[in-house]
Order: C-alpha cells, then structure tokens, then sequence
C-alpha cells in the first residue's frame, strides 16, 4: 500500500530541549496508525509538524507525497486535523463555524452546503447546528472539531487524544466513530491511554522522550512474533538452552512457575513458522510439547518492555 | 481561491460584535468632539490641524487595544492552530487582520468628517490641509496597526502585548525630541524613524512623498514581519 505519511528522520527543537529525536515511520493508505507514549513524549509535536502547525528542526514529513514545509498549502488540503484541546471559536455557531472552516478549505455553494449537511449527519450534530458552540458539552464540542475536519473529505485524518475529557459513553462513541471513519480514512492517531489504541488501531509507534522506541502491529499477522509453548521437561534451564539453540530464535523466558515438569515458556521468534523447529529440536532432546501457539503481544506487555529496557540503557 | 474574504469576513465580524470596537469608538468620538467644539469657540477659525494631532495622539493609545487581542487571543486560545493547519496562507491571516483593524479606525475617521462639514457649513475652510491630514491619519494608522499586529503574534498574553505595543509607539512617536541631544548625524538618523516628524507635514498641508514612503515602508515591514513571527513555530 502506498504511505500516505512518510517520516524521515524528524527533529523537532524547543530551545534545549528535544522534543522529537530523530523519528522516522510511515502511514499506509487505509491504516489507522496510533503513536502511543507517555505525556511529553513528542507525540502532539509529531502530529502538529504533519498538520503544517510546527516547522521540524530537522528531517522531513510528507503527507500525500506533499513535503509539509516545502509544499505545506498542497499537504494541508490532504489534512483533516484535530487539535488535542479541541480549540473552537466559541462565539460562533456550529452552523457559522463549520460554514468558515469550509470556506477556508475552498468549498463554496454547494459542496459546502452538501459537505456541512454531511458532517452534521454523520457526527449527529443537526440538533444543535444554530447553538453557540460557547454552549455545547465536550463531547458535543469534539464532535465539531472532528466535522471541521471532515468537511473537504480529506483522505487523511489527525486526531490527537480525540478521548481526552470525555465520558465512557462519550468514549465508547468516539472509539465507534474512529471505527466507522477508518472505513474511508487513513487516520493518525495519538493517545497515552494504551487500552484506547489497542481497540482501533492497526500498528502503533511507541514515542518515549522524543525518541521511536519500535513500531508494533496489533493485526495479528505482525505480532505473532512470539510463541508460547508447554513443555515437559526438566532441568528448565535445559530446556531454555534447546530452545535458544533454534536457529532464529531470540529470547526465552519462563512464564509463571512450573507445574511438577510442566512449565510455560514464552519464545521470541523472527517468524511464527520455527513452531516446527522448535517442536522437533525438543523432541529430540526428549521433552514433550503440550502445547504450542502463537502468542499475540499485548500492547501494555510491548509498552512497558520497551520502556523498561530504555530506561535500563 | 483566496480565503482572504473568507478570514477578514470573519475578523470584521469578530471586531464589531466585541464591545471593544464600541467603546474605543465611543471614547476616540467623545474625546474629538469635545476638542473640535472648544478651539472651535475659543479661536473661531477652521482649521482641523490641532484635531489631527490629537487624533494621532489617540490613536498611538487605541490601536494597542485593538491589535492586542488579534494574534495572542488566537494563540491563547488554541484556534490560531485551526487557522494555520486550514490550507491557507499566513499572509492571508495577516492581512485579514490589518484590514480588520483598519475598518475600525476608518469608521473612526470617517465619522469625524463631520467636523469638516460644519467647517464648511459654517466658514471657509482650506480643503487642501483637511485631506492631507486624513491621508496622513490613514498612513499613520495603517503603521500603527501593523506594528501591533507583529508584538501580538509573538505573545499569547494579551496584556504583554498592548503595553508593548504602546511602548513602541510612544518611543517611535517621541523619538525626535531625543534627535536634538544627538550629534550629527545621529540626530538625522534618529528624526528618519520618528512618527511625529514625518505625520506633521501632513497634519499641516504639505505631503512630501518621502513621508508617505515612510508610512507605507513603515507598513509592509510590519505586515512581512507578523507573517514571519507566525511562520517561526
């Protein structure tokens, strides 16, 4: 699939501080891509530069094959993007305001009108088109920032944390919504909530202080890289060492504590299909294989290895 | 198609809803009106000159209030980020907001035309100072405005960049005084930049094209500079 955003090697600069060290990744057309971090991370910094609002330091981002400094007009027309605090003028209505932000994006007549009367359905904002936006709830607030958004159909769509301040019904909506815009969209987003990105995300770029720690895939076709087996066997650090002898496989670590013979190991493999290696090398050393089956890494599992391991360097 | 309609359709419609424009009018009117009425009693001649000093000197205090909110509100706020991630250009931004302002002051000027009418009504006055001074008044204004409009994109603080601006303004406008202390020829360098020395030629008939080259540089280097304050982020 062709990358709708592609990121190379981008810096970004705040006086002495760094607050994205060198981070490239790309987005495919149709894939909805989350970046995850902790707060400071760089994540809203990444997702400004992509949407025109901040210049790189260094590096480069295209979004469309648009590079967003050089051609930043024609970038920003392939952009619908939702800033984190939802900033909206809130001494207009939904209706006027909708109707400035198309104005902006070049609609006019009637695809404005019909791209106005499409938002409002979609976002089910119609019951409160001529209210000022000064008085809607958060949720309805970031309902008009995401229709802003949509009003020139742009294939690509920013939302950074589109969760924050939000209810959990008013979550499980926006987590609906995301779902059902992935159908037409490529979106970029971003949260510090590892639960909300699992739920609709494809792949994941995990940020800690500026830097791309590793980009996970949650479709399971990438993720399988893990296998988890029950083996019987003892010693288990002789079991661990047949495993790690498995040409291509890396780490092996036990999991919980051994039942008698019976214990669980969880391998890392470079590709799911060693499961027969590692089948026949154990048996041939004489241990038995209860089980075997690839192990879907859990996000907050992948997080927090990543993490930790920074820290440790 | 250019989204400069489109963005000074909306700064003019944000200016006049805000009761800052009202007041600022009001208080600009009050303030004229009660200067014109008294030298118009007191010398019986007409003459606008002495108006146009004091509306300069007003509006040195005015279009600080009226540029502060423009750049550093929308920073403040956030929606600055919706106007730069919209596919538009910042000079459009820009020149949405000086044309905004301007409208302001020139409902300003243009209501004090009344002051020229009774003149007319009632004696005989020289044209020629008149529409000097209010091209002078124009041109003066116009560089009011845009060197406000560059301290307001570089602040979020609305406060900061009023007293800022203010400060510009006052020392750009007094400077020439500082000119007569300089040796030469840094008493000409320093009367080149003063506001006053080149709006009295206006305010008193004479137009010299340097003094509206002055005005209009005065302008375009404020205008190129707010595009290049919103361009640094």
């Amino acid at each position: 699939m062709t990358p709708v955003i592609v990121v190379d090697q981008l810096s970004k600069r705040f006086g002495a501080r760094l607050a994205v060290d060198r981070v490239s990744f790309d987005v495919r057309a149709g894939e909805v891509m989350g970046l995850l971090g902790p707060n400071g991370s760089g994540k809203t910094t990444i997702l400004r530069i992509l949407a025109g609002y901040l210049r790189p330091s260094s590096g480069t981002a295209c979004v469309a094959g648009f590079d967003v400094v050089a051609e930043g007009l024609e970038a920003r027309r392939y952009v619908g993007y939702v800033p984190e605090d939802v900033p909206l003028y809130t001494h207009m209505r939904v209706d006027e305001f909708l109707a400035f932000m198309g104005r902006l994006k070049g609609l006019t007549g009637r695809p404005l009108h019909d791209g106005m009367a499409s938002v409002c359905e979609r976002l089910a904002l119609s019951r409160v088109r001529h209210m000022l936006i000064g008085k809607l709830s958060r949720g309805y607030r970031q309902r008009v920032a995401i229709a802003q958004a949509l009003l020139n159909d742009p294939p690509l769509l920013i939302l950074d944390e589109p969760t924050n301040g939000l209810d959990p019904r008013q979550i499980i909506e926006m987590r609906e919504l995301i779902r059902a815009l992935a159908t037409t969209h490529t979106i970029l987003v971003t949260s510090h909530i590892l639960g909300e990105i699992e739920k609709v995300a494809h792949r994941v770029a995990i940020l800690l202080d500026g830097r791309l720690l590793a980009v996970q895939a949650l479709d399971g076709n990438e993720t399988g890289r893990h296998l988890r087996l029950t083996i019987r066997g003892r010693p288990q650090e002789t079991v661990q060492t047949c495993l790690r002898a498995v040409p291509g496989v890396g780490d092996v670590t036990m999991q919980g504590i051994a039942r008698g013979e019976v214990a669980e190991y969880l391998v890392q493999v470079h590709t799911v299909s060693l499961a027969e290696s590692l089948t026949a090398a154990l048996v041939a050393h004489g241990f038995g294989v209860l089980e075997i089956r690839p192990e879907r890494a859990d996000l907050e599992t992948v997080f927090l290895q990543l993490t930790r391991a920074e820290a440790t360097v | 198609m250019s989204a400069l309609p489109t963005l000074l359709a909306k700064e003019t419609k944000a200016l006049f809803a805000s009761p800052i424009a009202y007041a600022v009018i009001a208080v600009f009117l009050l303030l004229m009106g009660y200067s014109f009425t008294a030298f118009l009693f007191l010398n019986k001649t007409s003459t606008l000159v002495h108006l146009f000093f004091q509306a300069a000197v007003l509006f040195l205090l005015i279009v600080p209030v009226l540029t502060m909110r423009q750049f550093a509100e929308e920073r403040k706020t956030g929606t600055l980020e919706l106007l730069l991630t919209a596919p538009v250009r910042e000079s459009d931004i820009v020149l949405a907001k000086f044309l905004a302002s301007m409208a302001v002051n020139a409902t300003m000027l243009a209501l004090t035309l009344t002051y020229a009418g009774v003149l007319q009504a009632y004696g005989k006055p020289d044209w020629g100072p008149i529409y000097s001074g209010y091209l002078g008044l124009a041109l003066l204004t116009a560089a009011l405005v845009a060197l406000g409009l560059t301290v307001s994109a570089l602040t979020a603080n609305q406060i900061v960049a009023a007293v800022v601006s203010l400060g510009l303004f006052l020392v750009l406008w007094t400077i020439d005084s500082l000119g007569s202390l300089l040796p030469y020829p840094f008493d000409n360098m320093v009367l080149s930049i003063s506001l006053l020395a080149h709006f009295t030629p206006f305010a008193t008939g004479a137009m010299y094209l340097s003094d509206v080259g002055f005005f209009v540089s005065l302008s375009l280097l404020g205008l190129f500079l707010s595009v290049r304050a919103l361009a640094r982020r």
